[in-house]
C-alpha cells in the first residue's frame, strides 16, 4: 500500500468519526414516531468498543470524548455523563488490548460486553446519586442485551469493510514504535 | 509489556490528559445537574445547529423510507378503497347532522350573545429529526424563536393533540410527544365530563390516571385537553378511551403517529389570571367608610 502508516491512521480516524455521523443519522430520522416494541441496539458504542479492542490508535480517546458527548446533546441525554462512563469504558479496553491481541473473538466479546455491563451499571448509579430520572430499567437492560449481541456483527463488519484487523506482531507505525 | 520502550515518557501524561478529560465531562454534567436551564439552552443551541445541517442528507433518507412504507400500503389498496367507501357512506349522514346542529348552534349562540375564546392561530413546522433515544419520544420542528415559538405551546397534527414543545432553540424547537414518559397532560373525557391526567409510558398508548370515578368511562369516550393548569388551551382532541390489554385504561391517540410530517403549533395566551380577592363594594353615594376618630374619655 502506498501509504504510510501515520495517514492510515488519520484516514481511519475519518472514517470512525463519518461512520459515527452516519449512526446518528440514521437514529435521527423522522420514519415513525410511534414508540418501538423491540429497541435497537445502541451501535455506536459497540463500534467504539469494537474499534478501541482492535485498533486503539484510530480512536484516540478525545474522538470518543467528542462524538459520545454530542450525542449526549443531540439525543437527550444528561450531558456529558454517557460520554464520561465511555471514555472509562474504551480506556478500560484499552489497557488490555495487547493482551486481546492473541485471543479469540468470544474472549474479546466477553472482555467488551463485561466492559459494557460494567459502565452501565456505573451510569445507573451515578443517574441515581445525582437523583436524575432514570430511563425504565427492562427496557435499559434490552438495549445492553442487543448492544452485546450486536458487538461481534459490528467487529466483523468493521474488520471486512473498514480494514479494522488487529495488529500483527512485529507491526511499527511510522516513527518506528511497535503497536 | 513492551508498550514500545520509547513510549514509556508517553504513559503519566496520557494518563493525567484522560483524568483531564474526564473532569471536563463530569464538569458539564455537573453544571447541567445545578443549572440545568442555562445548559439546557446550550444544548437546544447545539441541536440549531447541528441538526438543520444534517437536513440535506436526511431528506432523501426519509423519502425513501416513506416511499416504501407507502408502496407496502399500495399491496392492500383493494380493501382499503371498499373500506374507504364504506366510512364515506357512513360519514355522509354524519356531515348533514353536523351542518345541521353547526346551524342550530350558530343560533343558539347568537340568541345568549354568547362571549367565544379568541381563535387560536399557530404557526406550521417540518419535522425535522426524530430524538434519536429508543427512551424519549420527541420530535424536532423546524420552527423556533424566531418564529415567536415558545415553551409549553401545544402542538397538534391537523387531527389531534401530538405533544407540547419542549426547547426552543432559534430556528428549531423540540416537541414532547404524548407518548413521553415525562408527559403529563391534564384531560377531560367526554361525555362524562371526569377529570384526568394523560401519562405517557413509552407505548402508543398512553395511560390514563387519576380518575376520579373509573366507573362512568368506556372505552370509546373521547379525550380532549381539559386546558387545567392554563399550560393548554382547552378542547383539544386528543383520542378515545380504551381498555389495555393489561385491564387499564389507555388512549388511543387520533394524532398520526405513523407519519408525523407537518405539526401545527398553537399559540395559546396565557389566559387572563385574576389576582386580587376582590375589593368590598360600598355605596358610591357615602363613599369609603371613613374610620371615625372617637375621642374616648
Amino acid at each position: 500500500m502506498a501509504e504510510t502508516p501515520t495517514s492510515r491512521i488519520w484516514s481511519h480516524r475519518l472514517l470512525f468519526a463519518a461512520v459515527s455521523l452516519g449512526i446518528i443519522f440514521f437514529s435521527l430520522v423522522p420514519i415513525n414516531a410511534v414508540p418501538s416494541r423491540w429497541i435497537p441496539p445502541d451501535l455506536l458504542l459497540a463500534l467504539a468498543f469494537a474499534w478501541v479492542a482492535r485498533r486503539p490508535d484510530f480512536v484516540p480517546v478525545w474522538l470518543i470524548a467528542i462524538v459520545f458527548l454530542l450525542t449526549d446533546f443531540l439525543f437527550q441525554r444528561p450531558p456529558g455523563l454517557w460520554a464520561a462512563w465511555v471514555v472509562i469504558g474504551t480506556e478500560i479496553l484499552r489497557s488490555r488490548t495487547r493482551s486481546l491481541r492473541n485471543s479469540s473473538l468470544l474472549l474479546e466479546w466477553l472482555t467488551a460486553a463485561g466492559i459494557i455491563l460494567v459502565i452501565f451499571v456505573g451510569h445507573r448509579i451515578s443517574l441515581t446519586i445525582t437523583f436524575v430520572p432514570l430511563p425504565p430499567l427492562g427496557r435499559s437492560l434490552l438495549q445492553v442485551g442487543a448492544t452485546i449481541l450486536a458487538y461481534p456483527l459490528v467487529a466483523i463488519v468493521s474488520h471486512l469493510f473498514f480494514g479494522v484487523k488487529r495488529t500483527a506482531p512485529g507491526e511499527v507505525d511510522s516513527f518506528g514504535h511497535r503497536l | 509489556m513492551d508498550r514500545g520502550s520509547g513510549q514509556d515518557f508517553v504513559g503519566p501524561l496520557r494518563r493525567l490528559l484522560v483524568g483531564i478529560l474526564l473532569l471536563f465531562l463530569i464538569g458539564i454534567f455537573i453544571v447541567w445537574r445545578i443549572d440545568s436551564p442555562r445548559v439546557e439552552r446550550f444544548r437546544a443551541d447545539v441541536i440549531d445547529r447541528v441538526v438543520p445541517s444534517f437536513d440535506w442528507v436526511m431528506a432523501p433518507i426519509t423519502g425513501t423510507a416513506r416511499i416504501v412504507a407507502d408502496f407496502q400500503s399500495y399491496t392492500r389498496i383493494y380493501e382499503q378503497n371498499q373500506e374507504l367507501r364504506r366510512e364515506l357512506r357512513r360519514l355522509q349522514s354524519w356531515k348533514e347532522a353536523a351542518l345541521q346542529l353547526e346551524q342550530q348552534n350558530a343560533r343558539l349562540r347568537d340568541l345568549i350573545d354568547m362571549q367565544l375564546d379568541p381563535r387560536l392561530t399557530y404557526v406550521t413546522g417540518v419535522v425535522l429529526a426524530d430524538s434519536g433515544s429508543p427512551f424519549r419520544q420527541s420530535v424536532l420542528l423546524n420552527v423556533g424563536s424566531r418564529d415567536g415559538v415558545r415553551d409549553g405551546w401545544a402542538t397538534i397534527d391537523g387531527l389531534g393533540l401530538v405533544g407540547r414543545i419542549s426547547g426552543v432553540g432559534a430556528e428549531t424547537s423540540r416537541v414532547m410527544l404524548l407518548t413521553d414518559t415525562s408527559s403529563r397532560i391534564p384531560v377531560t373525557i367526554q361525555p362524562s365530563g371526569q377529570k384526568a391526567i394523560l401519562v405517557g409510558d413509552n407505548t402508543i398508548g398512553p395511560l390514563i390516571e387519576f380518575l376520579e370515578d373509573p366507573d362512568v368511562v368506556r372505552p370509546g369516550d373521547r379525550i380532549v385537553s381539559s386546558g387545567d393548569g392554563g399550560v393548554f388551551p382547552a378542547d383539544l382532541l386528543i383520542g378515545s378511551v380504551t381498555l389495555g390489554t393489561d385491564r387499564r385504561l389507555r388512549a388511543r391517540l387520533v394524532a398520526d403517529y405513523e407519519r408525523l410530517e407537518f405539526l401545527r403549533v398553537l399559540r395559546s395566551q396565557p389566559s387572563e389570571a385574576i389576582t386580587d380577592p376582590g375589593s368590598l363594594i360600598a355605596n358610591p353615594g357615602i363613599g369609603p367608610m371613613p374610620v371615625q376618630d372617637r375621642p374616648d374619655g
